[in-house]
C-alpha cells in the first residue's frame, strides 16, 4: 500500500514539474492542481459535469450489461454444442479482430445519434472478451471434474450446474473484467461521433477548444469510472469465488 | 461360508465378476491398440484386492472401464450377477481418483455431498451421512474447509469419504496415495485398513507399490506388460488386523520379492524400463 501511494505521489509530482517548469504552456499541459481545481468547480460549483457523467455511465452500463446477458450464455452454448460453435466461430473471429471504430459510423446510421448507437458500440466492445472467456472457461473445465460427475452418475443438468458452471466462473469474471476497459473505450468512441453530451463529448469538445483543464477532468473521470467498475467486479469475484486463495487483482 | 486368511471372517459370494474383459482403441488405418485383454477376475464380498503391474499395463484403464468412465471393447462386467450396463443408472461404485479431484469451490462437506446429491436423498439426511463419513476418515472439524486449505493427505481423506458416502457396493481406488510423501502414505495405508475394517467394503486397489498392495490386500493380482492381462495372483497369508510390523514378516518379504521378480520380467519382456 505504501509503495502504491509513493508511486502515485511521485507520478503526480513529475506531472506537476513537467507542466509548470518544462512545458509551461497551459494550452498543452496543465498541472494536476489545476485539474483538481477545475474538477471541483465542475462538480460542486457549476455542476456541469453531472449530465456528462450520467450520460456516459448509463451508456456504459446498458452496453456492458447487455454484453454479459448475451455473451455469457452464448459462450456456454458454444462450449457445449459443436454445431453452435461452428456457426458462431467465423463471425466471432472476424468481428473480434475488426477495429470497432470502423463500425461506429455505420451503427450511427442504423441506430441514429441517440443512445441506441452508443449502447451498440459499447456492446460490441464488451461482448468479445466476455463471450470468448465464457467459451474457453467452459471448454477447458478439468477433465477430472467431468469424470467425477460421470463417476457419481450425475445427470446433464447436475453436470452443468454443479461442475461446469462453477468451474467457469473465474474465467467469466476475468472476461467481464477485460470488458470494462473495452467498454469505456467504446463510450469514448461513441461520444466522439455526433454526441451532444457525455464524457467522450466533453473531452472531444475541450480538445477542440484547447480547454486543457476540462479535457483532463474528462479523462480523470473516465479513469475513475474504470476504477469503480473494477472494484465492483472484484467484490463480485470475492463473493462468488470464496474458495480462491487470493482474489485476483486484490 | 468359507474360512479364509481374514481371521476367520466369512466372506460372501462374488460381488464383481469380470469375464474376458478387454479394451482396445481403434486406430484408423492400422491395427487396434490393445490396452488389456482376457481379464477374468472374481472379487468376493468384503474382499480387498490389489492390482500391480508395470507402468502402462492397463490397470488404471481397467479400473476406469469397470467404473463406466469408458466402455469395454469386449467381455462382461457383472455386479452381483447383473450386467453393469443394466445397472449403470444406479450408483454401485465409489471411485477414489489418483489426484484428490476435489471441487475447489466446495468445502469438504459439500465435496462429500456431491455423490449423495446424485442419489436424491433429502438434504438433512444427506448432510448427516456426509458428516458421518468425514468423521470416519478423521476429518471432523474440517467440514467447512476448502480443498486448498487441506494437506494432500487430508484431501485424499475427503476423496475417500466422498466415495464411501454413496455406500457403494464396490470401492475402486486408483493409486490414491501416489502423490503423497512416504510418511503420509504410511499413515494413510493404516487409515485405509481401519476404514475398510469398519465399513467392510469390497475394494479394488490399483497401485505401483508392491509393499502397499501386500500390506492392504487379501489378494494381489499381477498384470503383465501391455496388452495387459492377469499374469498371476497371490493370496496374502498374513493375519489381520495388520500393522506396519507385518512388513518385517518373512512371508511378507518373500511375497514382495516374488512379485517384484515377476514385474521385472514383464518390464524386460516389454523391451526394458527405458522404453516404457
Amino acid at each position: 500500500m505504501l509503495r502504491k501511494i509513493v508511486s502515485i505521489l511521485a507520478g503526480l509530482g513529475l506531472w506537476h514539474f513537467l507542466a509548470t517548469v518544462v512545458v509551461n504552456d497551459t494550452t498543452l499541459l496543465v498541472s494536476p492542481i489545476v485539474v483538481v481545481k477545475t474538477a471541483y468547480q465542475m462538480l460542486f460549483v457549476t455542476g456541469e459535469l453531472y449530465p456528462h457523467l450520467f450520460a456516459s455511465s448509463w451508456i456504459f452500463f446498458y452496453g456492458f450489461a447487455l454484453a454479459i446477458v448475451v455473451g455469457v450464455p452464448l459462450g456456454f452454448v458454444m462450449a457445449l454444442n459443436a454445431a453452435v460453435r461452428d456457426y458462431v466461430n467465423p463471425w466471432m473471429a472476424t468481428l473480434y479482430t475488426t477495429p470497432r471504430i470502423a463500425f461506429a459510423p455505420v451503427l450511427l446510421l442504423w441506430f441514429g445519434i441517440g443512445a441506441g448507437s452508443k449502447v451498440a458500440i459499447v456492446f460490441l466492445g464488451c461482448i468479445f472478451p466476455i463471450l470468448i472467456n465464457s467459451y474457453y472457461g467452459m471448454r477447458t473445465v478439468d477433465r477430472e471434474y467431468v469424470e467425477l460427475a460421470r463417476s457419481f452418475r450425475l445427470g446433464r443438468w447436475s453436470l452443468f450446474f454443479k461442475i461446469l458452471l462453477p468451474a467457469s466462473v473465474p474465467f467469466v469474471l476475468a472476461g467481464i473484467r477485460l470488458a470494462i476497459g473495452r467498454g469505456l473505450t467504446g463510450v469514448a468512441i461513441a461520444e466522439w461521433f455526433g454526441a451532444t453530451e457525455g464524457l467522450g463529448y466533453l473531452i472531444f469538445f475541450a480538445g477542440q477548444t484547447l480547454n486543457i483543464p476540462t479535457l483532463f477532468v474528462g479523462v480523470a473521470v473516465f479513469a475513475a469510472l474504470g476504477i469503480v467498475a473494477f472494484e465492483v467486479v472484484r467484490r463480485v469475484e470475492i463473493y462468488a469465488t470464496p474458495w480462491r486463495k487470493t482474489s485476483a487483482g486484490g | 461360508m468359507e474360512k479364509n486368511q481374514r481371521g476367520g471372517i466369512g466372506m460372501g459370494g462374488p460381488v464383481l465378476e469380470l469375464r474376458n474383459l478387454a479394451k482396445e482403441i481403434v486406430r484408423p488405418g492400422t491395427s487396434p491398440f490393445v490396452i488389456f485383454q482376457n481379464i477374468n477376475l472374481t472379487v468376493r464380498d468384503g474382499e480387498f484386492v490389489s492390482i500391480v503391474g508395470p507402468s502402462g499395463c492397463g490397470k488404471t484403464t481397467m479400473l476406469r472401464v469397470i467404473n463406466g468412465l469408458m466402455p469395454a471393447s469386449g467381455g462382461d462386467i457383472l455386479i452381483d450377477g447383473k450386467s453393469a450396463r443394466q445397472l449403470d443408472h444406479e450408483l454401485v461404485m465409489g471411485f477414489v481418483f489418483q489426484g484428490a479431484s476435489l471441487l475447489p469451490w466446495r468445502t469438504s462437506l459439500k465435496n462429500v455431498l456431491l455423490g449423495i446429491e446424485g442419489k436424491k436423498e433429502p438434504g438433512k439426511k444427506a448432510e448427516h451421512t456426509a458428516r458421518r463419513y468425514l468423521d470416519l476418515v478423521g476429518l471432523s472439524g474440517f467440514e467447512n474447509h476448502y480443498p486448498h486449505e487441506l494437506s494432500g493427505g487430508m484431501q485424499q481423506r475427503v476423496n475417500l469419504a466422498r466415495a464411501l458416502a454413496v455406500d457403494p457396493r464396490i470401492l475402486l481406488m486408483d493409486e490414491p496415495f501416489a502423490a503423497l510423501d512416504a510418511q503420509t502414505r504410511n499413515f494413510m495405508q493404516l487409515e485405509l485398513l481401519r476404514i475398510w475394517r469398519e465399513t467392510k467394503k469390497t475394494v479394488i486397489f490399483v497401485t505401483h507399490m508392491i509393499s502397499e498392495a501386500i500390506l492392504l490386500s487379501d489378494r494381489v493380482i499381477v498384470f503383465s506388460h501391455r496388452p495387459g492381462t492377469i499374469r498371476s495372483e497371490f493370496h496374502v497369508p498374513l493375519a489381520r488386523p495388520r500393522t506396519m510390523e507385518v512388513k518385517a514378516d518373512p512371508r511378507f518379504l518373500e511375497l514382495e520379492t516374488t512379485i517384484w521378480k515377476q514385474i521385472e520380467e514383464e518390464v524386460n519382456a516389454s523391451g526394458g524400463f527405458a522404453k516404457m
